[in-house]
């Protein structure tokens, strides 16, 4: 127990210690510490109001950025309202051109330019005549000037313009400007056209249809080239019916022509000129060289099948005076026909016969055919670009003059499609002839266009 | 011979004659084609083969008979008649007005009715680029 007694006197003594100590120590800061701790909490103080200030400036700034993207998230929502609204009018114009069909520009009739137009071809070769020296041959352009008047008048004339070398041992050049045909056509109706000009003669198909770029073979036929008049001058009807729902149709033209002459005034079987009769004569007289005219005709039927299947015949014909003497009759007689088997096949032909008297041969028979086939190979369906483009052709010619010629000739070739009307064309021409001036082989190259 | 060159004119004037009677009945004039026949896919597919100048593609039509049959659109005749002697052009390769004047120069060299080269026509101009 008197133990215990001490421990809260000690405990006493600590505490009055203790407070001793603590009374003591502010005493201990000086003057100057206290100054300087007044200054940092100065500077702190302004810091601080500093900081409020700052802070106050970029809440402004906050909330005029959060006008700013409201303000732009209104315009994004008119803007893709407006979008909304132009692709549901776009879908609807589109909606409406799928259901309409879509209409051609309006013919500008009082535009007279569009009645006046250039079609025709032009034609380049090269060719190698066996026992001659190779050649690019002369450059040919044919083109053809339309002008319409209105619905049913139309003008139309070709020219051919070619360039060769001149005779042997002659230099320079020649070019040869040709009229190969100027007619006017008239509509009379649905069943009637008058042509009236240079016509392009409705005797046999192939002088019609025969433009350098529709030619399979850069060669014409011999026996057209030969024994028929490609045009003449003089007036002619033409026309053609319906005669069924399948597009067949009856089609038939007769013309009036001056008609073939003859090329010394005499009646000797070589002087025939087959297009040398065009009305005026050299010495500047208007006449003919004989006092009558020729007549001819053609007859046509066609049928198709479908479309690219089809069967066309036609029967045609001309007869004539023609030496200046009028004592002799040229006449001619022409079967043509021609077949499509789908569009890679086409086959034709024509079969000639004329007669024509003269002094020194006296009746002149003459007769001639030929035959074409070509295949376009795309009908093979092998699904080969330049293969596709092919079209083989081959041909048979066969003319007897009447004067103890005769003369054959076998053809084959192709034509590439470079484009549906520019062409490049090859064949090799066996000939077999009596006569020696006949060459025996020929290897021709042609570009040609169409335009 | 003198006998047979009468008769070549006198035929002619006949005819003459008689084209000109108005009593001659004429096919009525086809003012709005039903169809130009062709869709426009088949235009468009055209009009692109034309730019790339590529040869046109040959179409097989089906080797269906023509006879007994709805009569035929213009780009039916058109596939019918021209091709018999030439590639198809495209339509779009000319204008109305142009074709328009190639028409009537086809009609009178290939002596087409002119009734088939009426829905020709309209099927070109139809169809044409301009």
């Amino acid at each position: 127990m008197k133990k215990r007694n001490w421990i809260p006197g000690i405990v006493g003594a600590g505490c009055a210690a203790s407070l001793l100590f603590s009374m003591r120590a502010p005493a201990e800061v000086s003057d100057a510490d206290f100054k300087a701790l007044q200054d940092a909490v100065k500077k702190l103080s302004g810091k601080v109001q500093a900081m409020q200030q700052t802070n106050g400036l970029q809440e402004k700034l906050h909330e005029e950025d959060v006008q700013k993207i409201n303000e732009l998230q209104d315009k994004l929502s008119q803007t893709q309202k407006a979008a909304a609204t132009a692709e549901q009018k776009t879908a609807a114009v589109a909606g409406q051109a799928q259901t309409q069909p879509v209409l051609g520009p309006p013919i500008d009739e009082a535009t007279v330019n569009h009645n006046f137009m250039m079609l025709g071809d032009a034609e380049f070769q090269w060719t190698r005549v066996q026992g001659e020296h190779p050649s690019f041959l002369l450059a040919d352009f044919a083109p053809i000037f339309l002008y319409r008047g209105g619905d049913n008048v139309l003008f139309e004339a070709g020219f051919d313009t070619t360039l060769a070398n001149n005779a042997p041992n002659s230099p320079g050049v020649g070019t040869s400007f040709d009229l190969s045909f100027a007619q006017l056509d008239y509509v009379m109706n649905d069943y009637m056209t008058l042509a009236v000009g240079q016509l392009l003669l409705p005797l046999c198909t192939y002088t019609q249809r025969g433009a350098g770029w529709l030619n399979k073979i850069p060669d014409d036929p011999l026996a057209v080239d030969s024994l028929l008049p490609g045009t003449g001058a003089g007036a002619q009807l033409l026309g053609a019916i319906p005669i069924g729902s399948g597009g067949e149709f009856f089609n038939y033209a007769v013309y009036g022509v001056n008609g073939p002459s003859s090329a010394d005034g005499t009646a000797n079987a070589g002087a025939l000129d087959l297009g040398g009769n065009v009305g005026v004569r050299s010495d500047g007289v208007t006449a003919n060289l004989h006092a009558n005219l020729s007549g001819g005709a053609r007859a046509g039927i066609f049928l198709p099948f479908a479309p690219h299947y089809d069967f066309e015949a036609g029967v045609s014909g001309q007869s004539g005076e023609w030496d200046n003497q009028g004592t002799h009759l040229w006449s001619a007689g022409v079967l043509d026909v021609a077949l499509h088997l789908g569009s890679s096949f086409e086959a034709k032909g024509e079969y000639i016969l004329t007669r024509f008297g003269s002094d020194d041969a006296g009746l002149v028979k003459q007769w001639g055919y030929f035959g074409q086939v070509g295949y376009k190979l795309a009908g093979l369906n092998l699904n080969a670009p330049l293969i596709n483009n092919v079209e083989l052709v081959g041909r048979y010619d066969d003319v007897h003059d009447g004067l103890g010629t005769h003369t054959r000739r076998f053809t084959m070739g192709y034509v590439y499609y470079i484009t549906s009307t520019f062409l490049f064309e090859g064949d090799y021409e066996i000939f077999r002839s009596n006569d020696s001036t006949v060459p025996h082989n020929q290897l021709t190259f042609q570009l040609s266009y169409g335009f | 011979m003198k006998i047979g060159t009468h008769i070549t004119f006198g035929t002619l004037f006949v005819i003459i004659a008689v084209s000109l009677a108005p009593t001659l009945p004429l096919t009525p004039r086809v003012s709005a084609a039903p169809s130009a026949g062709a869709t426009p896919a088949q235009t468009r597919t055209n009009s692109v083969a034309s730019q790339t100048n590529a040869p046109p593609k040959v179409v097989e039509p089906s080797p269906q008979k023509v006879k007994n049959r709805r009569p035929l659109t213009g780009a039916e005749l058109y596939s019918i008649n021209c091709n018999r002697c030439h590639s198809e052009r495209y339509p779009t390769e000319r204008t109305a007005a142009q074709w328009k004047t190639i028409m009537l120069h086809m009609q009178v060299r290939a002596n087409l009715p002119v009734s088939q080269a009426r829905l020709i026509l309209k099927y070109l101009q139809d169809n044409s680029g301009r």
